[in-house]
C-alpha cells in the first residue's frame, strides 16, 4: 500500500474541522472519514496481481548512446489499472524515465518505452517492475513488485574507430608496393603492371617485358590469411585506472582497432580474454561480422581480482591457433614480477609465434618526473623514475627475447599497435 | 555449571595444577582466579589501574566539601559567618542551625531570636507568618521585597548605601547601634520605616531598621555578620548585640527545598484556547502521512555491481611516500641518476649497453662542455634534502639542454 500527496492534503484539510470544533468526537470523526476514504480507494484500485508484463529485449547499444526498453502491460483484471509503473533498471543503465504513468483499462494492454542512456559497459540488468495502482480517488494505492528480469548489453565504445581510415589506407598502400621495399620471407607475388617512373628497376620482370613492347614490373602483395591472436589480460592488473579508463578498456580499444584492421588485411583474427581461465573468446571463424562478435565478447568483461596464470597462456594460444601466428598480449609491463610471469610466457610463445606485447604507460608518471620543486616532488620523481626504469628493463628484456613491445599512453596505444601490425605485415614477419 | 567450568578448564589446560584440583576437574575458585590473573597479567594490571582511578575519582567527588553557603555558621570563607557563630557559642548563646522550615519551627521557643537570611526569597507569606508567630525577635538580613511585604512590619526597601559612605555612623537612639558605633556600609542596602539607624548622608532610610514593636530588625548588610569584615569598625559589636541578646538563637537560612509545594496560579494550558490542544498532535498526524507518502519506496532497491578500479599510479605514489618518510636520499639519487643516464643514452643515440662514462662524454661533446664538470654533477651524492632538490633540478636542466641541442 502507498498513499499519495492527495491523502496528505486531505489530512491537512482535516485540521480545519478539528480546530473549528475542538474535542475528541471531532478528531475521531475526521479520523474515521479519512480511514474510510483510504480503505475505499485501496479496495477500488485495480489489482496489480492480475497484470502481465512482457519485456522486449532491448537491442545492443554502445556506451553513451540511447537505447529503448519496451514493456507491454496486459491488464487481466476486471478493473481499470491506473497509477504508476517503475522499471527497476540499475542506476548505471541511466533510465531517463523509469517511473511512468499508466492507464490500462480492463482486458487491454499498453506499451511503454523507457529511455536508457547507459554510462557503463557490460550487461546492465533490471530485476523487476513495480506497479502502484491508485483507486478512483487517487488517495491510496496498492503496490506490487513483479519479477520481470531484463538486460541490456552495452558494448565497448570503440573510440579508436577514428584511426581506422588512415590505418586502412596505410594497409592498402602495402598492396602493390614495389617488392624491393618490402622484400621478405612472406611476401607473395601479386601481379604484373606497366613500369612507371619511380619503380625500382630491380623489380622489372624481364621475361614479361620481352613478351610485350612495354617494360613490365612485378608487384607484390603482403602475405594474407595469416593468423592474429589477441590475448586480453583480465587479471588484477587490468583494474588499474590510467587517465579516464582502466587498462582493460584501453586494451579493448586497441584490440578492436587491430582486429578490424587485421581482418581487412585478410588475416584471421582471434580474441581470447584470459586470467586464470578464458573469460571470452571470439574470432573470424564464426558467423556475422567480426567487429560485432568482438564487441559482443568484450562487453561483459570486467577486471578480475586474481593473478594472471602466465604458464597456462601458451597452451591457450595453441588451442586457438596451432600454427605460427601473430600473438598480441594486451597486458601491463609493471606487474608484480614480470620475470616470473610475462617474460617466460612471452619467450615460450616467441619460440613459435611472432609476439607483440602492448602495454599502457601512465602519463601521470611523466608528470611526476618533471615536478621537482621540493623534497616531496623529488621523491615522487624518484619513485616515478624507478617505475619507468623497471618498465624499461622489462621492455629491454622482452626485446632481447625477440618480442616486440608497444608501450604507449592510453589514447596512443590503439594506433601504435596498429602501426606495429602494419610494420610486421610489411616486413613479412607474420 | 560444573560441567561448563570443567569444559572451559579443559580448553585452557595449560596449568597442570588445575587438572588435579578436584575430582570433577573443577578447580577451587581461588585457584581459578589466580590462574586467570597469571594468564592475563596485562589485562589484570590494566583493570587494577582503571579500578584505582575510578575509586579516586568517586572518592574525590563524594568527599565532603566545605560549606559554601553565604552566612552559614559552618562556612569559614569570607562570606560565611563561622566567626560570629563561634563567638556567640563561646558567650553561652545556644545557636541552632535548622536546615528546613519545619526544623526552624521546631526549635523556636519563647525568648528565641531568629536570624533569617532568605537571599532567594523562597519563603512565602504563610511560612513567614508561622515563623513570626513562634519567634520572639526576628533579625532579617537584606530581605527582598516579597519577604518584607509578607512580614508586614512597615519597613520598606530604600535603595543602596552610596559609595561615598564606606562606614556609617549610628545616629540613632537604639542601644545596640549606639554601643557598636561605626559599621561597614559599602555594598549594603538601606531600609525605610520604623526606627532607622546608620543613615547615609542624612536620608531617612538606614542600614538598620527596627519595627515599631521592636520584634523585627532588618539588617541591610551581610558584611556586618560575615567573616571577612567582622573585625572591622563596630561590625562585631553590632552583630553580637543584635543576635546575642537572648540565650537561644535560631540561625535559619531557607533553601530551595523550603519552597511551598502548591504551585498556584494559572498555567499556559489553562490560558490556551481549546483547539490548541489538538493542533500539535494533528500536525504530527499530517507529518506522519507526509512521511508515508514520500517515504514509501517505489519498489525494492536495485543492485549496482561496482567494478574494481585502482589508480594505476598508486604504487609509484606509495613508493614516493615511503622514500619521503624514510628520507631515502641515496635511493632517490640513484633512481634519478639512472633514469637520466638511460634517457640521455637514448636521445644521444647510444646503444642500451652504453656506460655512464660514455653517456656523460657524449653529452659533454654535444653540449660543448667539459666532461669532468658534467660527471661531477651526475655522480654527486647529495647529503641533504635541500641539496637533493637542487641537484635533481640541475639534472633536469642538463637533460633539457641535451634534448634541445
Amino acid at each position: 500500500m502507498a498513499v499519495s500527496g492527495r491523502f496528505v492534503a486531505l489530512v491537512a484539510l482535516g485540521l480545519l474541522p478539528v480546530l473549528l470544533f475542538p474535542g475528541w468526537p471531532t478528531v475521531l470523526a475526521v479520523g474515521a472519514v479519512l480511514l474510510v476514504l483510504l480503505c475505499t480507494d485501496v479496495l477500488l484500485a485495480g489489482t496489480p496481481r492480475q497484470v502481465e508484463v512482457l519485456r522486449a529485449e532491448p537491442a545492443n547499444v554502445t556506451l553513451n548512446n540511447m537505447a529503448e526498453a519496451v514493456l507491454t502491460i496486459r491488464n487481466n483484471g476486471n478493473r481499470r489499472l491506473q497509477g504508476t509503473l517503475r522499471d527497476g533498471w540499475q542506476p548505471s543503465a541511466g533510465a531517463q524515465n523509469p517511473v511512468q504513468a499508466i492507464d490500462v483499462p480492463a482486458g487491454e494492454s499498453r506499451r511503454l518505452a523507457i529511455l536508457l542512456r547507459p554510462v557503463r559497459r557490460g550487461d546492465l540488468k533490471t530485476p523487476h517492475v513495480t506497479f502502484r495502482s491508485f483507486g478512483p480517488l487517487g488517495v491510496a494505492a496498492r503496490q506490487r513488485t513483479i519479477g520481470c528480469p531484463g538486460s541490456l548489453r552495452v558494448l565497448p565504445p570503440f573510440h579508436s574507430r577514428r584511426h581506422l581510415p588512415s590505418k586502412l589506407r596505410q594497409l592498402r598502400e602495402l598492396d602493390g608496393k614495389a617488392a624491393v621495399q618490402i622484400r621478405g620471407a612472406g611476401t607473395e607475388f601479386d601481379s604484373l603492371r606497366d613500369y612507371v617512373r619511380g619503380d625500382d628497376v630491380r623489380s622489372i620482370d624481364w621475361r614479361a617485358t620481352a613478351r610485350r613492347s612495354a617494360v613490365v614490373v612485378r608487384t607484390w602483395r603482403p602475405e594474407r590469411d595469416r593468423r592474429v591472436v589477441m590475448v586480453l589480460d583480465t587479471s588484477r592488473t587490468s583494474a588499474g585506472r590510467i587517465g579516464d579508463e582502466t587498462r582493460l578498456d584501453t586494451g579493448m580499444e586497441a584490440a578492436l582497432l587491430l582486429g578490424v584492421l587485421a581482418e581487412r588485411g585478410g588475416d584471421r583474427v582471434d580474441l581470447v580474454a584470459f586470467d586464470r581461465r578464458v573469460r571470452a573468446r571470439a574470432g573470424s571463424a564464426g558467423q556475422g561480422n567480426l567487429l560485432g562478435r568482438l564487441v559482443q565478447a568484450m562487453a561483459p568483461l570486467e577486471p578480475e581480482l586474481i593473478e594472471m596464470d602466465w604458464p597456462a597462456l601458451p597452451a591457450q594460444v595453441r588451442a586457438v591457433s596451432p600454427h605460427r601466428s601473430l600473438v598480441v598480449l594486451l597486458t601491463t609491463l609493471d606487474g608484480g614480477a614480470p620475470e616470473e610471469g610475462l617474460l617466460p610466457a612471452a619467450e615460450r610463445l616467441a619460440s613459435q609465434h611472432s609476439v607483440v606485447v602492448a602495454a599502457v604507460r601512465d602519463p601521470q608518471l611523466g608528470t611526476m618526473l618533471r615536478e621537482r620543486d621540493d623534497a616531496t616532488g623529488v621523491y615522487r620523481a624518484a619513485a616515478a623514475e624507478r617505475a619507468l626504469l623497471q618498465r624499461a628493463a622489462v621492455t629491454a628484456e622482452l626485446r632481447r627475447r625477440g618480442v616486440e613491445v608497444v608501450d604507449a599512453e592510453p589514447h596512443q596505444l590503439p594506433p601504435r599497435l596498429a602501426d606495429m601490425y602494419i610494420k610486421l605485415k610489411a616486413a613479412g614477419r607474420l | 555449571m560444573t560441567g561448563i567450568l570443567s569444559t572451559s578448564n579443559g580448553f585452557a589446560g595449560t596449568d597442570p595444577r588445575d587438572a588435579g584440583t578436584g575430582p570433577q576437574g573443577a578447580p577451587a575458585p581461588a585457584g581459578r582466579w589466580r590462574h586467570w590473573v597469571r594468564r592475563h597479567r596485562t589485562l589484570a594490571a590494566g583493570a587494577a589501574v582503571v579500578a584505582a582511578a575510578l575509586a579516586l575519582a568517586v572518592g574525590t567527588q563524594l568527599a565532603p566539601k566545605g560549606d559554601s553557603v553565604p552566612l552559614s555558621v559552618s562556612n569559614a570563607g569570607p562570606d560565611g559567618a563561622k566567626a560570629l557563630g563561634v563567638i556567640l557559642r563561646q558567650h553561652g548563646v545556644d545557636v541552632h542551625t535548622p536546615e528546613r522550615l519545619e526544623g526552624a519551627l521546631a526549635v523556636l521557643r519563647q525568648g528565641s531570636t531568629l536570624l533569617l537570611y532568605d537571599r532567594n526569597g523562597v519563603l512565602d507569606g504563610p511560612q513567614l507568618e508561622a515563623l513570626m508567630e513562634r519567634a520572639d525577635r526576628v533579625v532579617v538580613v537584606t530581605p527582598r521585597l516579597n519577604t518584607l511585604t509578607a512580614l508586614d512590619s512597615g519597613i520598606r526597601q530604600a535603595g543602596v548605601v552610596p559609595e561615598a559612605f564606606p562606614v556609617l555612623e549610628p545616629g540613632c537612639i537604639l542601644p545596640e547601634a549606639e554601643a557598636a558605633g561605626q559599621v561597614t556600609g559599602a555594598g549594603s542596602f538601606v531600609y525605610d520605616g520604623g526606627t532607622t539607624c546608620y543613615r547615609p548622608g542624612g536620608s531617612a532610610a538606614g542600614l538598620l531598621a527596627t519595627s515599631a514593636d521592636g520584634r523585627i530588625t532588618v539588617v541591610g548588610s551581610t558584611a556586618v555578620l560575615g567573616n571577612d569584615k567582622l573585625d572591622e569598625a563596630g561590625n562585631a559589636a553590632l552583630a553580637l548585640r543584635l543576635l546575642g541578646s537572648s540565650p537561644d538563637l535560631v540561625w535559619y537560612l531557607p533553601t530551595l527545598q523550603d519552597v511551598a509545594a502548591d504551585g498556584g496560579g494559572t498555567s499556559l494550558d489553562d490560558l490556551a484556547p481549546d483547539w490548541a490542544r489538538f493542533l500539535g498532535p494533528w500536525l504530527l498526524v499530517v507529518a506522519a502521512a507526509a512521511i508515508a507518502w514520500r517515504g514509501r519506496r517505489n519498489g525494492p532497491l536495485v543492485f549496482e555491481p561496482l567494478p574494481v578500479v585502482v589508480k594505476a599510479v598508486e604504487t609509484a605514489e606509495g613508493r614516493a611516500r615511503l622514500y619521503h618518510d624514510s628520507h631515502a636520499i641515496g635511493q632517490a639519487r640513484d633512481n634519478l641518476r639512472a633514469g637520466l643516464l638511460t634517457r640521455l643514452a637514448g636521445s644521444l643515440g647510444l646503444g642500451p649497453g652504453a656506460t655512464a662514462a660514455e653517456t656523460i662524454a657524449a653529452a659533454a661533446a654535444v653540449l660543448g662542455r667539459d666532461a669532468a664538470g658534467i660527471a661531477a654533477l651526475v655522480n654527486e651524492h647529495p647529503q641533504t634534502e635541500a641539496r637533493l632538490v637542487a641537484w635533481s633540478q640541475a639534472l633536469d636542466n642538463l637533460e633539457k639542454e641535451v634534448t634541445t641541442q
